[in-house]
């Protein structure tokens, strides 16, 4: 049940962020209002991308976790090793975003 | 060793709304959840009430919420549920008393799947035979009990009433893959329905939730792959 209520999650919040920051850009470059550019401060902080990464990364992850299912029924009977094996995934390659990104800011590239 | 129940009370007649009451029962790690009920209702309440008939795991009257789980009480150990224990009515169909849930939306969506054999001929003059391979197609689907706990675990039919449950889909699944069977079409055809095989999200909440240990989403699976390639295999 996690994985499909994490799915949720990471959906709504990539619609949710993705699209606020593209209307608060919107507002920003065109009127400069104060609340477009302090929505965009807040989804430009580090915390937020670890978020957004994690909403993009879980959610495309676990798509094709599901697509998989889907295609080969047969598989349905390892979900739990498909799980693992998602998260044997997942982990590695958004620790790496993330050391990468923490890299970036530090040595301010 | 001592253990104390916490279960969920309801009375139709008397209560405006549902309540717990705590019970402690003296038992052994070997007992079933089933024992301390009939404890209970034999020598502390005798209103309390849920249903059972064998005790054994096969006729499927006893599912209820454990610490959360569905579980059939007569399959659940004190040892693997510890000695703090929450009872509940399962979820998704109307409470009527205590521990007993109308079952009837539940049977409804079962009916509604053609849950019975479809012949060819209509006076057949010897037996149909089926391989052993043929058979083993659909072993899985038929050791249903018809408990229910699959389908009040699914947090689809949670949200929705109308979605025909992974148990009606499993019963529909025993058919369908019967090589002897005529009505697969038919039965897909029900099945392919905004509130049928589409409402499953892969949340696996029923094959973990069944006491026969079926493979619900993968016969569900299978039945969506039937779906969409017309096929059967
Ligand atoms: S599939 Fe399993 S959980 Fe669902 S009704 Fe049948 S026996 Fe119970
Ligand atoms: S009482 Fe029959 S299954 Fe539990």
């Amino acid at each position: 049940m996690l994985a499909w209520i994490l799915h949720r999650i990471t959906g709504l919040g990539m619609i949710v962020f993705v699209s606020l920051h593209v209307i608060s850009s919107f507002f920003t470059q065109e009127m400069g209002s104060d609340w477009a550019i302090a929505i965009n401060t807040v989804y430009e902080s580090i915390y937020f991308q670890f978020f957004i990464v994690f909403c993009v990364l879980y959610h495309g992850i676990n798509g094709i976790r599901i697509i998989i299912l889907d295609l080969w029924p047969r598989m349905l009977q390892y979900q739990k090793e498909m799980t693992w094996l998602q998260w044997l995934v997942f982990v590695p390659i958004y620790g790496l975003t993330i050391f990468i990104m923490i890299q970036k800011l530090i040595t301010g590239g | 060793m001592k253990v104390t129940l916490k279960i969920f009370r309801y009375n139709p007649e008397t209560d405006k709304k549902p309540h717990y009451d705590r019970f402690v029962v003296e038992a052994e790690a070997t007992d079933r959840i089933l024992d301390l009920l009939e404890s209970i209702k034999n020598y502390q309440d005798g209103t309390l009430s849920y249903r059972r008939s064998c005790a054994h795991g096969i006729c499927g009257s006893d599912a209820m919420r454990i610490n959360g789980v569905n579980r059939l009480a007569c399959k659940a150990l004190v040892k693997d549920v510890g000695n703090k224990v929450t009872v509940e009515p399962i979820l998704g169909l109307p409470v009527e008393k205590d521990l007993i849930v109308d079952m009837e939306p539940f049977f409804d969506h079962y009916r509604s799947v053609m849950p019975y054999f479809v012949g060819g001929e209509e006076n057949p003059k010897k037996e149909q035979m089926q391989s052993p391979e043929d058979r083993e197609r659909f072993d899985d689907t038929t050791k249903c009990i018809l408990c229910a706990a699959c389908t009040t675990s699914c947090p689809s039919f949670w949200a929705s009433g109308e979605y025909i449950g992974p148990s009606a889909m499993v019963n529909a699944h025993r058919f369908i893959f019967d090589s002897r069977d005529q009505a697969a079409a038919e039965r897909l055809k029900i099945l392919n329905d905004q509130y049928g095989v589409y409402r499953c999200h892969t949340i696996f909440n029923c094959t973990d939730a069944c006491p026969r240990e079926i493979q619900i989403t993968k016969a569900i699976g299978e039945l969506k792959k039937a779906i969409v390639t017309a096929r059967l295999d």
